[in-house]
């Protein structure tokens, strides 16, 4: 026999555990299994829903204005603007204090680790002080060891981009490391429990830190740095040091490995647990068997656990793999293709036109992924269904570059809650 | 008349700055003019084999026995360019037995150390060659970084007070009557240090003695005084793979053919390559086909390479060259030697030489050859010591090698940054201010990304070439920043950002000729950090329009907005 | 590198080792390997060493750079890989299938060839830890005595002089019977089938094991000659061999006669095939050589075992997650690939293999009973991480807290050495706290060494899910829990 549950989500970043949730409202038994670490470790932990249109024009300070204009296809068009708002209202009602930007259907921009500003509708409390569109001065501290990010040149072209404040940047070596090489992890750690650092005469790490900023603050009502404030503890260590400080403290978002997707993704996974989904971790799915009586069902899939095949079988089934990146579509130099299903993806068949010369053109490759119908159910190449009870979630989705669109963790939430609330209906319907 | 310099050197290749090398050490005045950085030519576009001679041994003996004689020496003088990994020429049972014979005498006849082995013994070196492999000749083939080896030589140069001018372009020819006296440059655009003159500015520069050693372009600088010298620029591909599937240099043993060679270079293995003659070097087509035939047809000897991850791909061409009537079809019967062009006995315009053809394995007995040359010309009497002075960074590389120190690094990096910087490591690496690692992929640290900084000013591609920051898999997708974060403060920020866009871009020029399985899902991640997190792609700074900062959410019209000090907004 | 041709030392190609492929893992080239990584740094941040310990640089540079770097003459592996802890956390965290694990089994295996003086105290106490199974018979021979011997202040401030072993930590007491004894007393295999045959005719008129029919691999198998078991027919005979590790033999026999009396409640019966150490702490401690010369006897009497129609179950989830990961990675042996698929973690094989939750639905505990349960990384590894609070879930009286992905910090023999002991604890800190907070009755793990630090760093004493199991689904009914 096979393990069972009603609803099998397949992929564990936002968009599979959006729909695990979302499914699970409707009150069915729901298993999500993921084979490895989401890329919500690579993302910035900001909810982007569209910041420019995909014509480019942008900042949009309004993303709801633009929705209804997308172009057929995209996965906004397909769930409509209503399912949008309320995606973001359920992970509003999810993520509780940990984010804000729930309080107005602006965007916000917010400092980036590359010294620009980008448009995004939601934004962890930790980074909530580190908007450029608030107008109070800004300090931004940066670590010699950490290359990544470097303070001064991010405040410089910050003042380049016209931000309405003033903002400078300092760079401090990070008390107590014993090595260049540590780890980002190794600072939160530091932080969140306050360790002993010997270098600054056995005071504890946020101490220290206060007290090698201190001195470059200046009058600057909020200090950025970058986002390796605690983990588990994050919010103490950050109301330490602004106390410490005298001066609002924010994370700047940095890219992959990204604390503040560490913390999302901590988020949703007591987010599902609270809501009593099953999941099942580190084991890829890697076949499944049709139902061999109706056709166009899948009965059950494979779950490749270190080489033994263990079956699960679901009612209904919500993929969300991930797109290149995440590996829900794969590629190969004649093809690219979905590895568990082998769902359709359009693309040309010449692979030098998977891309354009510029490296941030209009790139064919961004908007891999696989077509739907208005359920998210993937079509085939003559646009039919693959399979009555799959439907698909998040990156995997084609028809939109994410990229340049900012529009990632909206659609993720988007089609996630869309795909979820359809999957655990139909199972009531059953 | 006086002029600005006794001797002018066009062109910032190997050969260009082995003859600024030779002259300087004999004492001349010396000026090198380069129209981009160092070896953007066809230096920086080879596979970096290091010939033991090995495949001429067959169809040209004269340049087998000289190859051979030059490996030797470079060796001596350029030990930290070298990597002595070793050759084979491995037969597949369908290559032909004649070959293979005529194959081994001629390393033979030629002075080439070479020895049979079984395929089982290939096989014990290289593991991942074919198991139907039949047999392999081993010979001393290397493998050679020719970035490090031409910027070895142009430091050398300049410390023996030579100019090295770089991003100046030759635009005209200065000529009185039959005589050419000089040239004129633009200083270029883009990030790259200028020693003297600024950015668009022209500059006259007056030599007693014209030296046009700009490979594949010889014939456009000879047409600006009217000099006809028929280069054949012949193209070649090469594929990068992200990692090495074997440390020695595998050789199809065959006649001939494209795709027989696969050179292990530093992290990665370059597969080459094809022959083809362009009209133009600067524009050519690079085409899929290419790429696909070096990993097929080279998977046939070395069978990993059908699933491995290749980077990305590049062209080169070569300055072929022959005399006027040899009238050769196929490029790859053109002969590889070189030539030296003395337009005074050739066309009866003096004060200038050209020198074309030859390859990069010879490039300092050429420097040799038209130095002697020169100073014939000039009346100069002094001989050459290069192959004996050793290059900077190579001496006393037998005492590094014993008393290898990690300079505080984890030691994989400081073996390979060693590598890098020869004897100079010490100098680089040691050092009390923290030194992360900036590139991660070839384990480059701030100490050696600041080296070359303080060589090259805000040019980031002359940085990678001399550290291989950004040269890995993730081909500067993490590290690129990082790297330009390194320019500043002493760049300003609209510097340090220009110079950042010129690598991205470069960087994913190669790429493009890559993007499949891992490499496509690698560029999906850089393009997402580079645009979604930092959104580097629409950069309101880049932008005309002001931003309406005031229209956007400003965090305090926030219910639901905490704040962590317990404080109110 | 499949070159079943490679000729060993000598280099003439006729003679070679038709078995063992690798002769030495130092020739084992992995840069390939690297090719997958795109660099996301993911298995750092899910890596429980480098988060407190600065010195050691994260799997990421242990494996896919390290190894980019390498040429095949290197041999200067950094000595930070002695560091990594091999809980494996970032084999499962990697995005893009990086063999992590296995990078880093094989940089320590070279390290230790290589760069470890084999007279040092490192190399002799790193030996001792990794062989415990050689040391368990003779404690286990005069078991008090040992236990009295190890718990003396003076033997262990001798082995953290002498050897490096902290004095923090209790060693492991010896059960005065190991399990293969009480199992031979018992009457072994054949009074197991006795037992199994009565469950089946007792079960005869459940509707239960109809799976095996249906399980994907066993219809792949069909044609196969080797049928691993039977077929749904309920009154056929089913068997397992039952891989129970040095631990659950040595020292914690209960768990051992829990699984037998959990598998023989289904009708399974139950051989117990000669065994050495599945290897864990061998890979952790770079001794491969020693590592691979117990996977010879265990592959060769495991695939004996699948012969004779048996599948393979384990108790513990790091001898689980050797035989089916590190095994087919690291050795090729005979039957090595076969006795990998077709190994089971003892609990995951009867949820597949029975419908273990409707079995558990509604039975009892004779008291009710909280638990404070701790998923091993090992286990996790093997997407085991949720099934048991999911089961227990069915048990009536019984409440079981998960206390969270934090790794508990021993990771086998890391945490008994001396200058691991406070990165050991650190580690630990989270799941002490969470544990506590809990508030449970009992600690429950599936790692005897987790468990070890479980009671340790809490004071709570640690059972094992199949404890539970039996205590549900056979309680004291069938079998005395003296025996």
């Amino acid at each position: 026999m096979a393990i069972e549950d009603d609803v099998l989500v397949i992929g564990g970043g936002l968009a599979g555990a959006t729909a695990a949730l979302a499914a699970a409202d409707q009150g069915g038994r729901v298993r999500l299994v993921s084979a490895k670490q989401s890329t919500l470790r690579h993302a910035s932990g900001l909810i982007d829903v569209l910041g420019y249109t995909p014509s480019g024009e942008g900042p949009l300070s309004d993303p709801f204005a633009a929705i209804p204009d997308l172009p057929r296809g995209h996965p906004y068009e397909r769930v409509g603007p209503d399912a949008v708002h309320e995606a973001l209202d359920f992970f509003d009602a999810i993520a509780g204090d940990a984010y804000a930007g729930a309080g107005t259907e602006s965007n916000a921009l917010v400092m980036t680790f590359g010294g620009t500003v980008k448009p995004t509708a939601r934004y962890p409390t930790a980074t909530a002080a580190g908007l450029a569109s608030d107008d109070r001065d800004a300090l931004l501290v940066g670590f010699e060891t950490l290359p990544d990010f470097d303070a001064p040149l991010s405040a410089a072209h910050l003042e380049s981009a016209g931000v309405p404040f003033a903002v400078r940047g300092v760079t401090v070596r990070f008390p107590g490391l014993a090595r260049d090489d540590a780890k980002l992890t190794r600072y939160a750690h530091l932080l969140d429990r306050d360790e002993r650092v010997s270098a600054a005469g056995g005071s504890g790490a946020r101490e220290a830190l206060a007290a090698t900023v201190e001195p470059h603050v200046a009058g600057a009502s909020r200090v950025g740095f970058p986002a390796v404030l605690g983990d588990e503890r994050a919010d103490e260590v950050r109301a330490d040091l602004a106390d410490r400080l005298g001066a609002e403290v924010f994370e700047v978002p940095m890219g992959p490995p990204s604390l503040p997707g560490v913390r999302l993704e901590e988020l949703l996974y007591d987010a599902l647990s609270d809501a009593g989904v099953r999941v099942t971790t580190g084991v890829p799915v890697v076949d499944y068997e049709p139902d061999a009586e109706g056709a166009g069902r899948i009965d059950r899939v494979v779950v490749d656990r270190n080489g033994t095949d263990v079956p699960h079988r679901a009612d209904q089934y919500v993929l969300a793999t991930g797109g290149l990146v995440g590996k829900g579509v794969r590629s190969d130099r004649e093809r690219v293709f979905e590895p568990i299903f082998d769902c359709h993806v359009p693309h040309p068949a010449d692979r030098y036109d998977w891309f354009v010369d510029d490296a941030f053109g209009d790139q064919p490759y961004a908007k891999f992924g696989l077509p739907v119908d208005r359920d998210l159910r993937p079509l085939d190449a003559t646009g039919d269904p693959e399979f009555a009870n799959l439907r698909a979630a998040g990156a995997i989705v084609g028809g939109y570059d994410f990229a340049a669109e900012k529009s990632g963790a909206g659609v993720s939430l988007a089609t996630g809650s869309v795909a979820g609330r359809g999957a655990g209906a139909e199972v009531n319907d059953r | 008349m006086a002029r600005d310099t006794e001797v002018l050197v066009l062109g910032g290749g190997s050969t260009g700055c082995g003859i600024a090398r030779d002259l300087a050490m004999r004492g001349l005045e010396v000026t090198l003019v380069e129209r981009g950085t160092l070896t953007d030519g066809t230096t920086g576009r080879m596979h970096g084999l290091l010939h033991s001679g090995g495949r001429y041994a067959v169809s040209d003996q004269a340049s087998a026995t000289e190859c051979i004689e030059e490996n030797e020496i470079l060796r001596e003088i350029a030990g930290h360019c070298v990597e002595m990994t070793g050759g084979l020429f491995v037969q597949r049972p369908e290559d032909p037995d004649d070959y293979f014979r005529e194959k081994l005498a001629g390393c033979e006849a030629c002075g080439i150390p070479a020895r049979v082995l079984s395929g089982a013994q290939a096989r014990e070196i290289e593991p991942y060659l074919a198991a139907d492999v039949k047999r392999a000749i081993e010979v001393p083939d290397g493998a050679v970084d020719p970035f490090r080896l031409c910027v070895a030589n142009a430091i050398d140069a300049e410390s023996h007070g030579a100019r090295i001018e770089t991003r100046a372009e030759v635009i005209d020819l200065l000529r009185d009557g039959d005589d050419i006296y000089g040239v004129e440059v633009r200083h270029g655009s883009g990030p790259g240090t200028r020693t003297s003159e600024a950015t668009g500015t022209t500059e006259e520069i007056t030599a007693e003695y014209v030296v046009n050693a700009t490979g594949a372009w010889a014939g456009r600088i000879g047409a600006m005084a009217d000099l006809e010298i028929e280069v054949r620029p012949s193209k070649g591909v090469m594929t990068i793979m992200n990692v090495r599937q074997v440390d020695t240099v595998i050789n199809r043993c065959r006649p001939k053919g494209d795709a027989d060679i696969v050179v292990p270079h530093e992290t990665t293995a370059i597969l080459g390559t094809t022959d083809e003659e362009v009209s133009d070097p600067d524009d050519y087509p690079e085409e899929q086909w290419e790429v696909d035939q070096m990993i097929d047809t080279l998977s046939e000897l070395v069978p990993i390479l059908a699933e491995a991850r290749t980077i990305r791909s590049f062209w080169g061409v070569r300055p072929l060259y022959e005399p006027p009537g040899t009238g050769t079809t196929d490029p790859t019967d053109i002969t590889r030697d070189f030539f030296l062009l003395d337009h005074a006995d050739r066309d009866g315009v003096s004060g200038m030489s050209s020198i074309v053809g030859g390859k990069f394995t010879t490039y300092r007995a050429m420097a040799e050859e038209i130095s002697d040359h020169v100073c014939e010309a000039l009346g100069v009497s002094t001989s050459c010591t290069t192959a004996d002075e050793p290059l900077p960074g190579s001496e006393n590389l037998a005492v590094l090698e014993r008393g290898m120190d990690d300079f505080g690094l984890r030691s994989p990096i400081a073996r390979r940054s060693t590598q890098r910087l020869g004897s100079r490591s010490r100098e680089v690496l040691e050092t009390d201010e923290p030194n992360p690692v900036v590139c991660e992929c070839e384990g480059v640290t701030r100490a050696e990304i600041q080296d070359a900084v303080s060589q090259t000013g805000a040019d980031l591609n002359a940085v990678r070439i001399r550290t291989r920051a950004s040269m890995g898999n993730c081909q500067g997708g993490f590290c690129c920043g990082p790297m330009a974060n390194e320019l500043h403060p002493t760049s300003d920020e609209e510097t340090v950002h220009d110079a950042l866009d010129e690598l991205f871009q470069e960087r994913w020029k190669g790429q493009r000729h890559a993007l499949w399985g891992e490499q496509l899902s690698q560029a999906m991640l850089t393009y997402a950090l580079h645009a979604t997190t930092m959104n580097r792609d629409r950069d309101p700074a880049n932008a005309t329009a002001e931003i309406d900062f005031g229209a956007f959410d400003d965090g305090r019209a926030e219910s639901n907005r905490i704040d962590p000090a317990g404080r109110t907004p | 590198m499949s070159d079943a041709e490679r000729p060993t030392e000598g280099g003439t190609g006729d003679d070679f080792e038709p078995i063992q492929v690798f002769p030495e893992a130092e020739e084992m080239d992995l840069r390939p390997g690297a090719d997958n990584c795109y660099k996301c740094s993911t298995c750092d941040t899910n890596c429980p060493v480098a988060e407190v310990d600065d010195e050691f640089p994260g799997p990421k540079f242990q494996g896919p750079e390290q190894w980019r770097l390498k040429r095949q003459d290197d041999h200067d592996v950094d000595d930070s890989v002695m560091k990594c802890s091999n809980c494996m956390r970032c084999d499962s965290a990697c995005p893009s299938d990086v063999p992590l694990s296995q990078m880093h089994n094989t940089a320590r295996g070279e390290y230790v060839d290589e760069r470890m003086d084999t007279f040092s105290r490192e190399y002799v106490r790193n030996r001792i830890l990794a062989n415990y199974r050689r040391l368990a018979p003779l404690g286990s021979m005069f078991p008090r005595t040992t236990n009295f011997v190890m718990g003396l202040s003076a033997t262990q401030w001798l082995g953290e002089k002498l050897l490096g072993i902290t004095s923090e930590r209790e060693f492991p007491s010896f059960a005065t019977e190991t399990f293969r004894e009480w199992w031979d007393k018992r009457g072994g295999a054949a009074a197991s089938r006795k037992r199994a045959q009565e469950a089946r005719e007792r079960r005869g008129g459940d509707a239960t094991s109809k799976l095996r029919a249906e399980d994907p691999r066993a219809r792949r198998d069909q044609d196969s000659s080797a049928s691993r078991g039977g077929t749904s027919d309920r009154t056929e005979p089913k068997r397992i061999a039952y891989f129970h590790g040095c631990y659950s033999n040595y020292n914690t026999p209960e768990v051992a006669k829990s699984l037998v009396r959990v598998y023989e409640h289904f009708g399974y019966e139950i051989v117990v095939p000669d065994q050495h150490c599945s290897g864990t702490p061998m890979f952790a401690n770079g001794m491969i050589d020693d590592a691979r010369r117990s996977a010879e006897t265990n592959v060769r009497e495991l695939a004996a075992a699948l012969e004779d129609g048996a599948d393979i179950v384990a108790s513990c989830s790091s001898c689980s997650m050797s035989l089916r990961q590190e095994y087919p990675e690291l050795f090729d042996l005979a039957g090595i690939e076969d006795v990998a698929a077709n190994t089971w973690d003892a609990v995951e094989y009867l949820r597949v293999h029975e419908d273990l939750e409707a079995e558990l639905e509604g039975s009892t505990v004779e008291d009710d009973l909280s638990f404070a349960y701790h998923a091993p990384c090992h286990a996790r590894n093997q997407g085991l991480d949720g099934q048991t609070i999911e089961l227990l879930s069915r048990i009536d009286g019984v409440e079981a807290h998960d206390v969270g992905d934090s790794c508990s910090g021993i990771s086998g023999t890391y945490g008994w050495k001396a200058e691991n002991y406070d990165t050991s604890m650190k580690i630990g800190a989270e799941m002490f706290e969470h544990m506590a907070d809990a508030n449970a009755d009992t600690g429950l793990t599936e790692c005897p060494t987790c468990s070890m630090q479980m009671e340790h760093g809490t004071g709570y004493e640690i059972t094992h899910t199949l404890e539970v199991l039996d205590a549900a689904l056979v309680g004291t009914e069938t079998e005395g829990r003296t025996q």
